[in-house]
């Protein structure tokens, strides 16, 4: 078990979005708003990390033949215990999100880290898997809703944090405003429509590449550097 | 494809395994429902009491009348609120599903309020119909509403025509079935 090479896979080098490019379709759809993000992103990070414990408790009992059947059944239910709750004791989040919540069950983030991951490892670093993946996943909706929101209606953080009389507020029950950037007006309603969702999902995907790429050619040169002195003190 | 051919005994085994897991996922929802599903329907109830009142402020009780389910079958309910006049409860085709919303009508025929109760419009799009500014331009419209883009008086959501267009709808309906009580 290696935590810190988990967490940067699940951050960086194997982020489910930027990298894995899964569960593509909920991160267009819902980053519209803050408020969205950051309960889109908390609920796949719990539905995450109970499905990834069950099935790798399960993952000697489950047949192999019926795994992916089996999977479903796991995080159908684990999806509509987290709406139920949502609906009970969240209700604008729940009002907000609408269909996208029981859809998480065909979220491919979840499903894929079971079929890739669970199946073969044991429950802790299956748990911690789900944290760092999920983490990542959230991130990544944060990243989109900050970017999107700003351009889209010129406000930050819409739903959860607010300036009322000059003095910062934080809520949990999306009745903020947001702080306000610029005015409405001058907001490119584009970005907060589906078309701005592709947009701003490919412009990062190409900066996560670059870096990717950066970071890879950035190692290389130093292995080959080291090649060299290596190869310079056994010539000596 | 000799790998599909499975002895009939493995499948009753495969078929029980599934089956049980199935049974115990279902157990424990069955568990969770009973602990949310009062307080779902609490906060439902809530959000109708306060939507009727938004729509047509009225101290007293709100006594649901007959009407004609069949020439109106986008409306749920019709209460009537005194002399004042009534609130009608339609579920009608959004943009993306059903909307739910409660529109007062009063005994002049015209609107005098705009409420939604429950919707699932797009999220930033759609979901603006639950906006002061968007319902409150209801208020005082009598029948024959259309929204802006169409070259009506209500005011229509910027890329939520379809969400817009289907309010103004249900609030012409809301009129013609009031009026059709006689």
């Amino acid at each position: 078990m290696n935590l810190k090479k988990q967490f940067t896979e699940g951050l960086i080098t194997n982020n489910p979005v930027l990298v894995q490019r899964i569960g593509l379709c909920s991160t267009m759809a819902i980053t519209t708003m803050f408020f969205n993000g950051i309960g889109m992103g908390l609920s796949v990070l719990i539905i995450l990390t109970c499905c990834n414990v069950v099935i790798s408790a399960m993952r000697k009992a489950i047949p192999n033949d019926i795994r992916l059947a089996m999977f479903v059944v796991v995080i159908a239910g684990f999806v509509t215990i987290v709406d139920l709750l949502l609906q009970a004791f969240v209700p604008a989040l729940s009002a907000s999100l609408g269909v996208f919540i029981p859809l998480i069950v065909v979220n491919c983030i979840i499903i894929g880290r079971a079929e890739a991951f669970c199946q073969k490892e044991p429950v802790v670093p299956s748990f911690f898997d789900g944290i760092f993946q999920g983490i990542g996943y959230t991130l990544v909706l944060l990243c989109m809703c900050i970017i999107r929101e700003l351009l889209g209606s010129g406000t930050f953080g819409a739903g959860v944090f607010e300036i009322v009389d000059g003095s910062f507020r934080a809520v949990l029950d999306g009745s903020a405003a947001g702080i306000r950037i610029f005015p409405e007006e001058f907001g490119a309603t584009i970005m907060i429509m589906p078309f701005g969702g592709f947009l701003t999902l490919a412009c990062l995907l190409a900066a996560m590449q670059y870096a990717l790429r950066k970071s890879a050619e950035k190692k290389e040169a130093a292995a080959r550097a080291a090649k060299v002195e290596v190869v310079k003190e056994a010539a000596e | 494809m000799a790998e599909t051919k499975r002895a009939p005994n493995q499948i009753v085994k495969l078929a029980l395994v599934l089956f049980l897991v199935s049974a115990i996922v279902s157990g424990v929802l069955g568990v969770v429902n009973m602990f949310t599903k009062d307080r779902i329907a609490e906060l439902e109830a809530q959000a109708r009491a306060e939507a009727y009142n938004a729509v047509l402020p009225w101290d007293g009780e709100y006594v649901n009348v007959e009407y004609d389910k069949e020439a109106f079958e986008t409306v749920d309910a019709i209460a009537q609120a005194g002399d004042e006049g009534w609130v009608v409860e339609l579920t009608f085709s959004g943009a993306q599903s059903s909307i739910t919303a409660a529109f007062g009508v009063a005994a002049d025929y015209t609107i005098t309020g705009a409420s939604v109760i429950s919707h699932a419009e797009t999220s930033g799009l759609g979901a603006k119909i639950v906006e002061e500014g968007f319902l409150s331009s209801f208020v005082g419209q009598s029948e024959g509403m259309a929204v802006t883009k169409d070259g009506g008086t209500v005011d229509s959501i910027t890329a939520a025509t379809i969400s817009s267009r289907a309010m103004a709808n249900a609030a012409n309906t809301a009129i013609a079935a009031v009026k059709a009580l006689g």
